[in-house]
């Protein structure tokens, strides 16, 4: 959850991005300008839907470390390998969210 | 990039970053790793009884995995998960960039997973029986499909790797610069300076809850991300790696008959 909540609080950087595409840009295309506010949302979207799928793994993950103590150990090592392989497809969106703000391919 | 970056401390000229410092966590594992061996005893203690534990759980953990005859294996995982280990916590170093937070080592870790693996599984069983195990049990008529789709998951596998180590390592980064900007002499703790009094109230309140907030949770919480992603790069290679050999069990188990 904290690490969604991290992802989450990246994605407001999607503020200034709105502030920045009200203006007619002197360059081209708007494309630049809503490649920012894309960025935010995309980013917000991943941390919520990531905080979704890791939110039932850890209830499922719990649910069966409560019927069989005995193999808590083993659950719990499943549960996090199965949390980080979720919270890697919210990171290859902030990948992406980064390229747009930062390496800016479509000016 | 340019207003939260910041240069370390010392760079060779010529020499990109995240080289200079793959040779820095080189030279830290090896000089470790000399250090512990020297005067080998059979009852260790000290250096050698640390790494000897390291090695153990390594050990443990691909027994848990791959099986026993995955111990063969253990100086290739134990070298990527003390290297990728030993990188990440660099990276939490002031005044030093990590190598793991440049796309160009993790690309080479994964790298060397993929081509490992491959290896492995083509040297434990011969080319054609490893490719003939890339369909699984689906009809005849449904194993090109097969085979194209096993194709395409394979390369998406260091892909992942490769954007997993690296997006979890620059995501801290990029929050903790961010962080920083906000806080620093041109942020908070600037305005708290600055002479004004809201600014030395508002300034210095928040500057102080952003260093608690950024000493007592964040850098806490990148800690554990380089041990877990650490983790996760040192399993996920473990069952690519049980992935590529467990075919010859299994086909090893068709060609003896049930007794009857």
């Amino acid at each position: 959850m904290r690490r969604s909540l991290i992802l989450a609080g990246l994605a407001v950087l999607a503020v200034p991005g709105l502030a920045l595409a009200a203006d007619a840009p002197a360059g081209g295309s708007l494309v630049g300008p809503y490649s920012v506010v894309v960025a935010g949302f995309a980013m917000a979207f991943a941390a919520g839907l990531c905080a979704l799928g890791q939110g039932k793994a850890v209830a499922s993950a719990v649910d069966a470390m409560a019927r069989q103590p005995g193999a808590a150990a083993r659950i719990q090592t499943a549960m996090i390998i199965g949390l980080a392989l979720i919270e890697s497809l919210a990171i290859y969106v902030l990948v992406v969210a980064m390229i747009l703000l930062f390496v800016q391919p479509i000016k | 990039m340019d207003v939260i970056e910041h240069p370390p401390i010392f760079r060779l000229p010529g020499i990109p970053d995240h080289v200079t410092y793959t040779w820095l966590v080189m030279i830290i594992l090896a000089g470790l790793a000399f250090a512990a061996s020297r005067n080998v005893a059979l009852v260790p203690r000290g250096l050698q009884n640390f790494f000897e534990v390291v090695l153990e759980q390594f050990q443990q953990l691909i027994d848990d995995v791959i099986g026993p005859e995955g111990r063969r294996y253990l100086p290739l995982i134990a070298t990527l998960g003390l290297f990728i280990l030993t990188g990440n916590l660099l990276s939490l170093v002031p005044g030093m960039n990590g190598p793991t937070t440049n796309l160009n080592t993790t690309a080479a870790c994964a790298l060397v997973v993929f081509f490992s693996y491959h290896y492995i599984g083509v040297r434990t069983q011969g080319a054609l029986t490893y490719l003939k195990h890339f369909t699984g049990p689906v009809p005849l008529a449904l194993k090109p499909l097969m085979f194209v789709i096993e194709i395409i998951s394979h390369l998406a596998r260091p892909l992942s790797l490769t954007l997993r180590l690296f997006g979890n390592m620059v995501g801290g980064h990029i929050l903790l610069a961010i962080i920083f900007f906000l806080m620093g002499l041109q942020g908070l703790i600037g305005w708290a300076l600055s002479g004004s009094a809201i600014g030395a109230v508002v300034g210095g309140i928040g500057g102080l809850v952003m260093i608690v907030f950024t000493v007592g949770f964040l850098y806490p919480l990148k800690i554990l991300v380089s041990f877990l992603q650490a983790f996760i790069f040192v399993m996920l290679t473990m069952l690519y790696i049980a992935g590529a050999i467990e075919e010859a069990e299994h086909h090893g188990g068709e060609h003896h008959p049930a007794p009857h």
